[in-house]
């Protein structure tokens, strides 16, 4: 356990991208809000406070979490290849830590920690922004933003988020490792190839695209799986207003879908594939030492 | 006492090429031993077996240990130094100290700390701000300052002058070695270790040519320096390899009769580096 601790601050000491990113996000939309002309923002009057909230809420953390998805797989791509080319590799395997370990704490903080980072990025900067709105414009924009329940209900869902995505991206990540203690060069290349020669010679030669199905089930299937999102009318708010129609959720509590999402038989096939290609990972990584 | 490093048949294939070709040797306890050998000899694919770093075929036990296997286990007792500086270029020397601090139970800080601030190295510099030179020292620092009963160098001063050099070997005898520590060593430059080797070990196309103590050497060969008039006389002992220099002709004998031999001139034990040359070169004819 304390070797875990050491591995994900080792990861924080190389890859400082982890919090400067978020950081950086943060500031700018934070300076948005500091000099932007918030008071220009008009929203439809029809539209419930609550609901502007949760727009705000929604599109920061949005915003946040586009941008960890890239970051994370990058991450994924390169930890396991960057200290072989540089070979400090060898350093590490000088210390008492096992591959397993090493392979382990990578994904822990691809998977679990980063998104942490990045959820306490995006609630300080929520608040700082609905602070700094509120005081310099007197609208309803501003009002909007400090809905105390609101703000909780998304934490819950920051959470949920966090612990669904680990679940359901765990095969796709720990290909991405896969890769990572394979490669000799161009794991981003090396990333696409194979399940796209798969795809290809499938189609080829049986004229069928399961494997495409499954690998587009798997990276865009996620959110239909953990959410109410084709949910009737319950579920939403609707409000119309002259040019358009906007849908918001009542609560984001029933749009959580904990029991839909943990009895789907592909969350768990995903996670025997994960530990599958995380077994893999292992004996590449015990295996390869130099590029 | 079992042995600390016992191989036998130890063989390392790459593809069709065989790097170790059904390697024996042994290392015991509080010895100091150089593994040498020509280039693509199979030194570091030897080292590499014995650190867990690669699989092998073959039986391997380091340590009472199977390397491969047992890697992290087998490193809470053994440390080892690459062939060049390989700590990574964003480490911080403070971090390194940390880091080896946190996860390496026999890891003494204050010894480590005590060895950096010989050498004017701030804790905050990172790894890539250093020289070559600079580097080694740390990792020097780091290793030595873990109390392991195997230490693997695999040439451990390239790119450090000559002052840090000697530094850096008055160190590893004086300061480190006792008889709980066995060092595992190679190195290009044989002469700079042969005055600390207790062994040797030469290996040349992936089998091991000479398993020897230095005392054993001392009773086991002998060269002689024999004017060109006598050659053919001396030559009826088998010499395993001739060479001239200076007028004179070098014969090195294996097991040999000394008092016959003194006849034909001055006897003297052959350096490490000598009977290096002699025994790779005369097992080609």
């Amino acid at each position: 356990m304390n070797n875990y601790l050491w591995l994900v601050r080792r990861e924080f000491w190389e890859n400082r991208a982890i919090w400067m990113i978020p950081a950086a996000i943060g500031a700018v939309l934070i300076l948005a809000a500091l000099f932007g002309h918030v008071d220009m923002l008009t929203l439809p009057p029809q539209l419930p406070s609550n609901a502007v909230g949760q727009l705000f809420l929604v599109a920061v953390g949005a915003t946040f979490f586009a941008v960890m998805s890239i970051y994370s797989t990058w991450y994924l791509l390169d930890c396991l290849y960057a200290d072989r080319k540089d070979r400090s590799v060898l350093f590490f395997k000088s210390m008492p830590i096992s591959d397993a370990a090493t392979v382990l704490s990578k994904l822990l903080t691809a998977l679990i920690v980063i998104p942490l980072v990045y959820f306490a990025a995006a609630d300080l900067t929520t608040l700082t922004m609905a602070f700094i709105v509120s005081v310099r414009a007197n609208s309803a924009v501003g009002g909007a933003l400090w809905h105390g329940d609101l703000w909780l209900q998304l934490q819950a869902c920051w959470l949920y988020l966090i612990v669904t995505t680990a679940i359901w991206y765990l095969p796709v990540g720990a290909y991405l490792l896969v890769i990572s203690a394979w490669a000799k060069r161009a794991v981003m290349l090396w990333s696409i190839l194979p399940p796209l020669a798969l795809l290809l010679t499938e189609r080829w030669f049986l004229g069928t695209h399961v494997l495409a199905n499954e690998l587009g089930a798997r990276l865009i299937g996620y959110a239909p799986i953990a959410f109410h999102v084709n949910q009737g009318d319950s579920a939403w708010v609707t409000t119309v207003t002259e040019h358009d129609t906007i849908r918001t959720p009542a609560n984001i509590w029933s749009l959580m879908d904990a029991p839909g999402f943990f009895s789907n038989p592909g969350t768990w096939i995903g996670v025997a594939v994960g530990v599958a290609l995380i077994f893999c990972a292992v004996q590449l990584r015990m295996r390869r030492t130099e590029i | 006492m079992p042995a600390l490093i016992e191989a036998r048949d130890l063989t390392k294939k790459y593809g069709g090429y065989v790097a170790l070709d059904r390697a024996n040797f042994c290392v015991q306890s509080g010895r100091i031993v150089g593994l040498i050998g020509p280039n693509g000899a199979g030194k570091t694919s030897a080292l590499r077996a014995i650190l867990g770093l690669t699989a092998y075929d073959g039986h391997l036990k380091v340590l009472g240990r199977e390397p491969f296997r047992e890697r992290a286990l087998l490193m809470q007792d053994a440390c080892f130094i690459a062939d060049v500086a390989v700590l990574p270029a964003w480490l911080r020397v403070d971090q390194a100290i940390d880091f080896v601090a946190g996860v390496h139970p026999r890891f003494r800080r204050e010894r480590a700390s005590a060895l950096l601030r010989k050498t004017q190295i701030g804790g905050k510099r990172r790894m890539r701000e250093l020289s070559k030179g600079m580097k080694t020292q740390v990792h020097l620092a780091l290793t030595m300052a873990i109390d392991a009963k195997l230490l693997v160098l695999d040439e451990p001063t390239l790119g450090l002058d000559i002052l840090a050099r000697s530094a850096f070997y008055d160190a590893l005898v004086n300061d480190y070695m006792d008889e709980a520590r066995t060092i595992l060593i190679t190195t290009h430059q044989v002469e700079e270790v042969e005055n600390l080797l207790t062994d040797v070990l030469f290996i040349d196309r992936g089998r091991i040519v000479l398993d020897s103590s230095l005392e054993d050497i001392a009773t086991r060969y002998a060269a002689v320096a024999v004017a060109p008039d006598r050659i053919e006389e001396a030559r009826a002992g088998k010499p395993f390899f001739e060479r001239r220099m200076l007028g004179k002709v070098i014969l090195y004998f294996e097991q040999p009769d000394f008092e016959k031999l003194a006849g034909f001139g001055e006897l003297h034990t052959p350096s490490v580096a000598d009977l290096f040359v002699a025994k790779l070169s005369g097992g080609a004819e």
